[in-house]
Order: structure tokens, then sequence, then C-alpha cells
């Protein structure tokens, strides 16, 4: 006869505690699994502080940018002057500055707008913080509206927008194209700037946004007869995407 | 005798270190709440036992059903959009307290207990013993 078994018949309540502790105990190390895991995805700070580290980089960055533009403005100077040759390359050439003019990798000139958004950190007192200084969201809202309103060519602090162009804010700073960038943004918009400006002004639209919650202070929009906006400078350099050789 | 529902503990956590999947996404905090409601009622039958007051099939039921109803709790305050997981929390950590503290009681006043009986068994075999020299 074992004798652990007659101790166990009279102790009913110790095997149903070791059941619902073993259930218990699955369920606690699941929990724990799950909030390890939870622990791991950086917080937005941690995301900050780690993204921040890439900003040695940011000169170098730069001065390799402005050697850049040289460089295509030597290629455009090139191609024009191998298209005084023949007929046929002066057509070629047309279609390929005009590709160029579409993509963002020439200078270009004409009327427009520019809005500068600046934060306003003493002219609203009673609006929270947050809404007085200017956000990658307005940027990128006034961008939008403005490409709506049939603009031509944006940069922002003299930063291209091209395809790819984000805007994202990183602590104080803002990135446009990865450089970096602060109050005051100012946005400058080739096109009428009658309809550029209309667009702006529209009630309840961005900028009526930003002047509501942060203060009239925060925008400045001014009509401009005649503008330059820079060429893109950022990598034009594709890893991925090829062109399928049945492409139209 | 008391190592049989820690070792239980023990390869519950084990079997549940096997899995090793990690319950993605809100669902982690639900099981969080009933972990929660299973320690409360552990704890709770541990005190009825004490008490004397113990019936297997309410521990049972009560430990499942608590358990369910927290993980449903805290998944339906997702759904409706007020933090029903917090009420949970709340209420059952309370009760893990006061339960324990119960337990704690209980524990003294058997060990207080013990110590006096002793030393009245003591006091009892001197005097035997004055007695009989």
């Amino acid at each position: 006869m074992n004798p652990f078994a007659t101790r166990i018949q009279h102790n009913p309540v110790i095997w149903s505690f070791s059941a619902m502790l073993a259930v218990l105990g699955f369920l606690g190390s699941l929990a724990w699994l799950t909030n390890r895991e939870r622990i791991n995805t950086f917080d937005p700070d941690q995301a900050t502080r780690i993204r921040s580290g890439t900003l040695d980089v940011q000169a170098e960055y730069q001065k390799l940018s402005s050697e850049v533009t040289k460089l295509r403005e030597e290629t455009t100077k090139f191609q024009n002057a191998a298209a005084n040759e023949s007929g046929q390359a002066k057509l070629l050439n047309k279609s390929l500055q005009d590709a160029k003019k579409l993509a963002g990798l020439t200078e270009l000139e004409g009327p427009g707008i520019s809005i500068t958004l600046r934060d306003n950190l003493k002219g609203k007192s009673d609006s929270p913080i947050i809404d007085t200084v200017v956000h990658d969201t307005d940027v990128l809202r006034v961008v939008n509206e403005l490409w709506n309103a049939g603009s031509e060519a944006i940069s922002v602090n003299g930063h291209r927008v091209v395809t790819g162009t984000n805007f994202r804010c990183v602590g104080s700073v803002m990135l446009v194209n990865n450089i970096q960038c602060a109050s005051p943004i100012t946005i400058q918009a080739l096109g009428d700037p009658k309809t550029l400006m209309g667009a702006m002004n529209l009630p309840g639209g961005i900028i009526y946004e930003i002047k509501d919650s942060g203060g009239a202070g925060m925008v400045q929009i001014d009509s401009i007869k005649k503008m330059r906006l820079p060429a893109y400078a950022g990598s034009t350099t594709y890893k991925f995407a090829v062109v399928p050789k049945d492409a139209k | 005798m008391i190592l049989i529902p820690i070792l239980a503990l023990i390869v519950g956590v084990l079997l549940g270190r096997l899995v090793a999947q990690p319950v993605g996404g809100i669902a982690g905090t639900y099981i969080a709440v009933a972990v929660l409601a299973g320690l409360d009622t552990i704890c709770g039958g541990l005190r009825s036992n004490l008490e004397g007051k113990f019936h297997t099939d309410i521990f049972v039921s009560g430990f499942f059903s608590n358990v369910v109803i927290a993980f449903f709790l805290a998944w339906l305050g997702d759904r409706i959009g007020i933090n029903l997981f917090l009420a949970s929390a709340v209420i059952l950590g309370g009760r893990i307290f006061v339960n324990l503290s119960l337990i704690r009681r209980f524990a003294l006043t058997k060990w207080q207990d013990y110590r006096e009986r002793k030393r009245i068994q003591r006091q009892a075999q001197q005097t035997q013993q004055m007695n009989a020299t």
C-alpha cells in the first residue's frame, strides 16, 4: 500500500490547489512573455535618441548634396550642348529636360507664393504649447494643399519637394528630405499666385486651422512675382525598382 | 505535502515557457487581468481553507469563472471605450491584499496558539516532575 496515496485521499484541497496553480503558472508565464515582447519595441523617446545618432553625418550629407547639384548642372549643360548637334538629338533633349523638370532635377523660376510658418511661443498664451509650434503634419498638409491648388513646383526651406520627399518631426527639429530644418519653415510654391493665395486663405482650410489653434503670428503669406526654386539635391539611385522590358 | 502545489506551479510555468508564443496585440492585457483573477481565487481558496469553509467545487468553478469574466470584462471595456481593465485590476488587487492579510492573521494566531500550548505543556510537565520528586 502506498502511504502517499492514502494521505492524498484525505486531502482533496491540495489537488485542487495544485491544478489551479498549474493553470495560473501557465497563464502567468504567458502574460510575462507577452509583456516582455511589448517592452522590447522602442518607445518614441528611445527611437528619437537612436535616430539623433545620425546627426554628425548630416554635415557631410550637405556637402555631398551641394556637389551633386553642381554635377547635375554640368550634365544639363552637356546635354544641351550635345543637342545642338542634330535635330533628333534636340527633340530627345527636349523630352529629357521636360522629364527632369517633372522630377524636380532642374531649377525652376516663375511667379508664386511664399508661406512662412514659425513657432509662436509668446503670442497666444492660452493655447497649449503643442498647438503653437510648427509640426511635420502642418507642413505636410500645407504642401498637399498647394499641390491641390495647382502648384507646379514646391520647395521647403530650400529643399525641393519631389517624389519620395518626406517631412518628419524629430525632437525639436524637422527633417525635410532627411535634412534638418527648424522653425521658421518657408514653403515656396510656383504657380498662379492668385489661385494659390485663394487656396491658402480658404476658410476652414489648413492655414485657418493653424492660425486658429496657434495664433495668427504663426503664418505669413507673400505673393511673389518671380522666384527661383533650387533643384533636388538628394540621391536618385534606385536599389530595387527597375523598368520592366515591356514597359510602354 | 506543501511541495505538490509548488511543483504544480513550476510545471505550469515551464509549460507556458515551452509554448512560448507571446499573445499578440491587446489580448496580452486581457491575459494579465485573467492572471490577476486566478491569483485572487487562489488566495481566496487558501483563506477559506484556513477558515474551514473550503469547498472544492466552489473553488474550481470560481477560479475558471473569475479568469474568464476578468478576460471578457477587459475585452468588453476596450470595445465600448471605458477602461474596465482598470476596474478589474483595482478590485482584484484589493481583494488579494485583503485575503493575504486575513491569511497572515490566521497563520499568526495559529502559531501563537501553538507556542502557548507548548508553554502550558512544559509547565504541566514541570509541575508533574516537581510532584514526582
